[in-house]
């Protein structure tokens, strides 16, 4: 099957393939994220409607037909927008996961069907001291640990990142020497702007994150942090971040300005480093010079091929021959892109 | 035998039927016997705020549970919000 570019909208989801643009699919539902599960094949889409509520979507042929999640329930608390779904180990095929507002995981064993909270995490002793940020307290990265059963990381808006190395009993917090520059105290315990956590497949005791207040690199599980940017990045503010499948010291960021949330130096400027993030170089060759559109935090993915962002102008993006080509362009604002 | 409307994208999320008829002796009763219930109404069973529902052309939101009317006709109608 040819690389297709999952693209979530605001207005659906549409399919970037051979050239081609298909779609929309989902239509009047905001697609914050679709993936494509390796395992099944079954396409999972969060998907929300300003009047119609929150939930996920799934499809077993490739788009053509939707299932709806059974109503998704919280004890005690009010489901809001569906964020990020994230597919189970290769050894548990009906498991996936769903990280949502208020900050939440739920965990589904029958393939999407039904989703139920992880309590340790719904019930954690620092919940009080979270807020929400400009997108609700979304739960918005989910990365599951190739080597430990038991472990896995979140990152929620504004609570920081956890890691459970129990399989979900409980968790604790991942935040030291990341800074909150918004709060009273610059490095609490909890209360992190995690804008993007990815874990690095080839190295997982390596996380990255783009961060509300800089972009950080751990080594060692999110026990620590590194600060990375002031070495080349214009703006420490960003959202996406995407990293090499195979070289763990090779990663992407777009970023911005915090104050107006707008590119920086007022153009579409993808970010790279080679060295661990020690320094970033501009790499941008294809793209817009002049562009005020910016990459959300599910706007970028990089698979065997390469990296590719998507814009709130509607524009996809892949860096082939180290050069940006325009795959498709005009579409809704764009929410996320995924490759399968 | 009363009948319930659906907009489209209702309509998709219930395979494609725009239209359900009904022998509910409420409206809300009508209402949460569709497939698309849970859209319609939030998780406490409340009419979500931005789902307007006339009645043979009549604003119904608050008389969900006055008797329907054999031969009513029900429209499900999203508010007009968003962009």
């Amino acid at each position: 099957m040819a690389r297709a570019v999952l693209v979530g909208t605001k207005k659906g989801l549409f399919f970037v393939r051979d050239g081609a643009v298909e779609g929309p699919e989902l239509p009047g539902w905001s697609v914050n994220h679709a993936v494509r599960d390796p395992r099944s094949g079954t396409i999972y889409a969060a998907t929300n409607h300003v009047v119609f509520g929150n939930t996920v979507h799934r499809s077993a042929d490739d788009g053509s037909t939707w299932e709806r999640a059974e109503p998704i329930e919280l004890d005690g608390l009010e489901l809001g927008e569906t964020w990020h779904v994230e597919p189970g180990r290769a050894d548990e095929p009906e498991r996936l996961y769903l990280g949502a507002v208020p900050g939440v995981l739920l965990r589904s064993d029958d393939g999407g069907r039904t989703w139920q909270s992880v309590r340790g995490l719904t019930d954690h002793p620092t919940r009080e001291r979270w807020q929400p940020g400009f997108g609700g307290m979304c739960c918005h990265s989910i990365q599951l640990d190739p080597d430990d059963d038991a472990r896995m990381y979140v990152a929620i808006s504004a609570a920081g990142t956890f890691r459970t190395d129990d399989g979900g009993e409980t968790w604790a917090p991942m935040n030291r020497n990341v800074a909150a520059d918004f709060h009273p105290e610059v490095y609490p315990e909890v209360g992190q702007c995690v804008h993007k956590l990815l874990l690095h497949p080839a190295r997982p005791e390596r996380l990255w994150q783009q961060n509300h207040c800089g972009v950080y690199r751990s080594d060692d599980r999110g026990e620590t942090w590194n600060r990375l940017d002031g070495n080349g990045l214009p703006s420490a503010f960003g959202f996406p971040i995407a990293l090499h499948p195979h070289d763990p010291d090779v990663a992407y960021v777009v970023p911005e300005d915090g104050d107006r949330r707008l590119t920086s130096d007022g153009r579409l400027g993808v970010y790279r480093t080679t060295d661990g993030g020690a320094s970033w170089q501009l790499h941008a060759d294809g793209l817009p010079e002049r562009a005020w559109s910016v990459v959300l935090r599910e706007g970028m993915a990089w698979d065997e091929q390469g990296p590719v962002l998507g814009t709130q102008a509607g524009s996809v993006w892949s860096l082939e021959q180290g050069r940006w080509h325009e795959l498709a362009r005009d579409l809704p604002p764009i929410l996320s892109v995924e490759l399968a | 035998m009363a009948v319930v409307r659906l907009p489209a994208i209702l309509a998709r999320e219930a395979g494609g039927r725009n239209a359900f008829e009904t022998v509910a002796p409420t409206l809300r009763a009508a209402l949460s016997e569709l497939p698309v219930a849970d859209l319609v109404f939030d998780p406490r069973g409340e009419l979500r705020p931005l789902v307007n529902v006339f009645v043979d052309g009549e604003d119904a939101r608050t008389e969900l549970d006055a008797p329907l009317g054999a031969g009513a006709e029900v429209r499900v109608v999203a508010a007009v919000a968003g962009g």
